[in-house]
């Protein structure tokens, strides 16, 4: 697949900001002090250890858990502190692919990707079956459209999973851990339709994940975190940090070298 | 616009969700006679998004069975790219044979009779099981066991006694006018202590297993099936039959019968409730209730009790056991534990019925 290191041509606009943001369960942190822009357009990965907070992270970006501490603005509006319709109207700006799919196993493709625009748009049913039809087609599954997720693989719930949080047309997208337990080549296809719907759509790409090939080869800018040192180490240039980083477990991380404390 | 060649589709303006609904209606009217080939002209619009190129799957969608050759034209780069990828794998896919109404009957027969094979099996295998523990009890696992019959005994000790205490007194109110009327409002006493011992405390405590202990075996199992955790077992070398449904059953067969005689006394207590303000002592009412009943109904309620519970457990571990895939699978598995159960527990009990009348029990 070829590399897809270039940002977009317009200057870049910060479309979630996090100022001080600190994230954690029961009101223990396990990261604090996050500054980050998300910038509109771009493919960030954010990255790092297990358990150093990437899916709370992700969690506290969706409108789902709110940070401890800090500030996140998304599109100009306050998540801390916003009310319940605040938040919905948020939701409607984002679209977000869970881990395991998370489709609805009840339903058929057709009416999984369906079911957000009979929530929550006006058009007629034959619009809206070629709408989803077409979401389908863009993540390779038109065929499938009336199967259930659990006669599909891994692979292609993800994309299924795509084709739903695309339904609304949201700006931006939310993926968590979009390669885990695929195969090389559908994780490379994964990436390749990321790519696609990055430049063809102009959606911004927030993902979750530590496959390295994913981050190297796709992503615009990666963010690491630490859990150790419970903070951000790094935002910036995959390629660059793996190289340039004046911090060693950044570079250790992106060139995948062992830590040294197994020896 | 309509020619000799076929017809071009124009689209102007921003091409987004919004937009797909009108802009089908009014392609839809230029459609109504089928045209030698659509073109759709795209080069006007726009914005467009995930959602407009819709239009173009749609109208693909239609040509395609009809054999009306279809382009899209006016796009170029990324745009086309997307029209491209959306309209790939669009060809119409051919409909699923309708099921005729005997291809259903011979599909449910296979069912019945793949669920009665695996019922036979299972029966099979439990017994293997149970012998070899009743060879090496050092297999039996105690402590689930106990943690069993603690979970599907003492905890149903308060809904199971205030459910027989009730039923006695309700029978009591049903037969105490009928009775007085002969003047052997005493004998209510009888009606109501046969009635319970014999036939709807084991019952009634058989019928709050089912919905209680029951889909709780199928939940808890189907979930470890789900889950993999059954295979764990498996490549472990360790026998889920042995490891989760003969601590279950023997909890139930243990705790069933002694629940059922709970329910039972309380049962019969439940009739003096009725007789108690009509002037009958209490001890007017037991002595009467004791003369009823005999040993041998006595303990045909136990054996049916413990009847009750091998069923019971045995369907709730089963249908864990067959749980299939999916989300729905698990609830499936428990509904089917409940409503199996009940009606085994019903069948049963007319095939007991019977054969205790035969003996003459």
């Amino acid at each position: 697949m070829p590399r897809h290191d270039t940002m977009p041509a317009a200057a870049p606009e910060s479309v979630i900001s996090l100022k001080g943001v600190a994230i954690g369960y029961g009101g223990r942190a396990i990261v604090e002090g996050i500054d980050l822009e998300v910038r509109r357009g771009e493919i960030l990965f954010i990255g790092g250890g297990s358990g150093c907070g990437k899916t709370t992270l992700l969690a506290s970006l969706n409108t789902l858990r709110p940070p401890l501490a800090g500030s996140i603005v998304f599109e100009g509006i306050e998540l801390a502190g916003a009310d319940d319709e605040t938040l919905q109207r948020v939701r409607r700006r984002f679209g977000m692919m869970y881990q395991l799919g998370a489709l609805f196993g009840s339903m058929t493709l057709l009416e999984n990707v369906r079911l957000p625009l009979e929530e929550f748009t006006d058009l007629p049913r034959e619009a809206m079956d070629a709408v989803v039809r077409a979401k389908l087609g863009l993540v390779g599954l038109a065929a499938h459209a009336d199967k259930r997720p659990a006669e599909l693989s891994g692979g292609m719930q993800k994309r299924a999973a795509i084709a739903r949080a695309l339904a609304l047309d949201p700006p931006i997208l939310f993926l968590d851990e979009p390669s885990a337990g695929l195969d090389p080549v559908t994780s490379a296809d994964l990436d390749a339709l990321i790519v696609a719907l990055n430049r063809m759509l102009g959606t911004t790409f927030v993902v979750i994940s530590h496959e390295l090939a994913s981050i190297l080869s796709i992503g615009h800018r990666f963010a690491m975190l630490d859990g150790a040192r419970r903070r951000l180490v790094a935002v910036g240039p995959p390629a660059e940090l793996r190289d340039r980083s004046a911090d060693p477990w950044v570079r250790k991380f992106l060139s995948r070298s062992p830590s040294g404390e197994a020896a | 616009m309509r020619g000799p060649g076929g017809i071009v589709a124009s689209v102007d303006g921003d091409l987004v969700c919004e937009s797909v609904g009108p802009a089908l209606a009014a392609l839809g009217r230029e459609l109504i006679e089928p045209p030698a080939a659509i073109r759709l002209d795209l080069s006007g619009v726009r914005r467009l998004d995930a959602s407009g190129v819709a239009v173009a799957v749609h109208l693909h969608r239609l040509a395609q069975p009809k054999g009306i050759p279809f382009e899209v034209i006016g796009v170029e780069g990324d745009r086309k790219l997307l029209v491209d990828l959306a309209m790939r794998g669009q060809d119409p896919v051919p409909s699923p044979r309708p099921i005729g109404l005997l291809r259903e009957i011979g599909s449910s027969a296979i069912s019945i009779g793949s669920m009665a094979r695996d019922l036979l099996r299972f029966a099979g295998e439990v017994s293997i099981v149970a012998v070899g523990i009743l060879r090496r009890p050092w297999q039996l696992r105690v402590r689930d066991t106990i943690a069993a019959m603690a979970r599907h005994g003492s905890d149903a000790v308060p809904v199971v006694g205030l459910l027989g205490f009730l039923i006695g007194a309700i029978i009591a109110y049903q037969t105490y006018d009928p009775m007085a009327r002969y003047g052997a409002k005493l004998k209510v006493a009888d009606v109501v202590s046969v009635s319970i011992v014999r036939e709807l405390g084991p019952l009634i405590t058989a019928i709050i297993l089912a919905g209680r202990s029951g889909s709780a075996f199928a939940a808890e199992i189907g979930t470890m099936k789900v889950t993999q955790e059954l295979d764990a077992l498996r490549t472990f070398g360790i026998d889920p039959v042995r490891f989760l449904v003969i601590p279950r059953m023997i909890a139930t067969v243990i705790v069933t019968p002694l629940l059922s005689a709970y329910a039972s006394i309380l049962g019969v207590l439940g009739g003096f409730l009725v007789l108690g303000p009509k002037g009958i002592t209490l001890t007017q009412y037991l002595v009467e209730a004791r003369d009823a009943l005999t040993v041998g109904g006595f303990l045909q309620g136990l054996a049916k009790s413990a009847v009750f519970a091998l069923l019971v457990a045995g369907i709730g571990c089963l249908s864990g056991m067959r749980t299939g895939q999916g989300p729905g699978a698990v609830g499936l598995s428990t509904t089917r534990a409940v409503v199996a159960g009940i009606v085994a527990i019903i069948v049963a009990d007319s095939v007991l019925g019977t054969f205790f009348y035969t003996l003459g029990i």
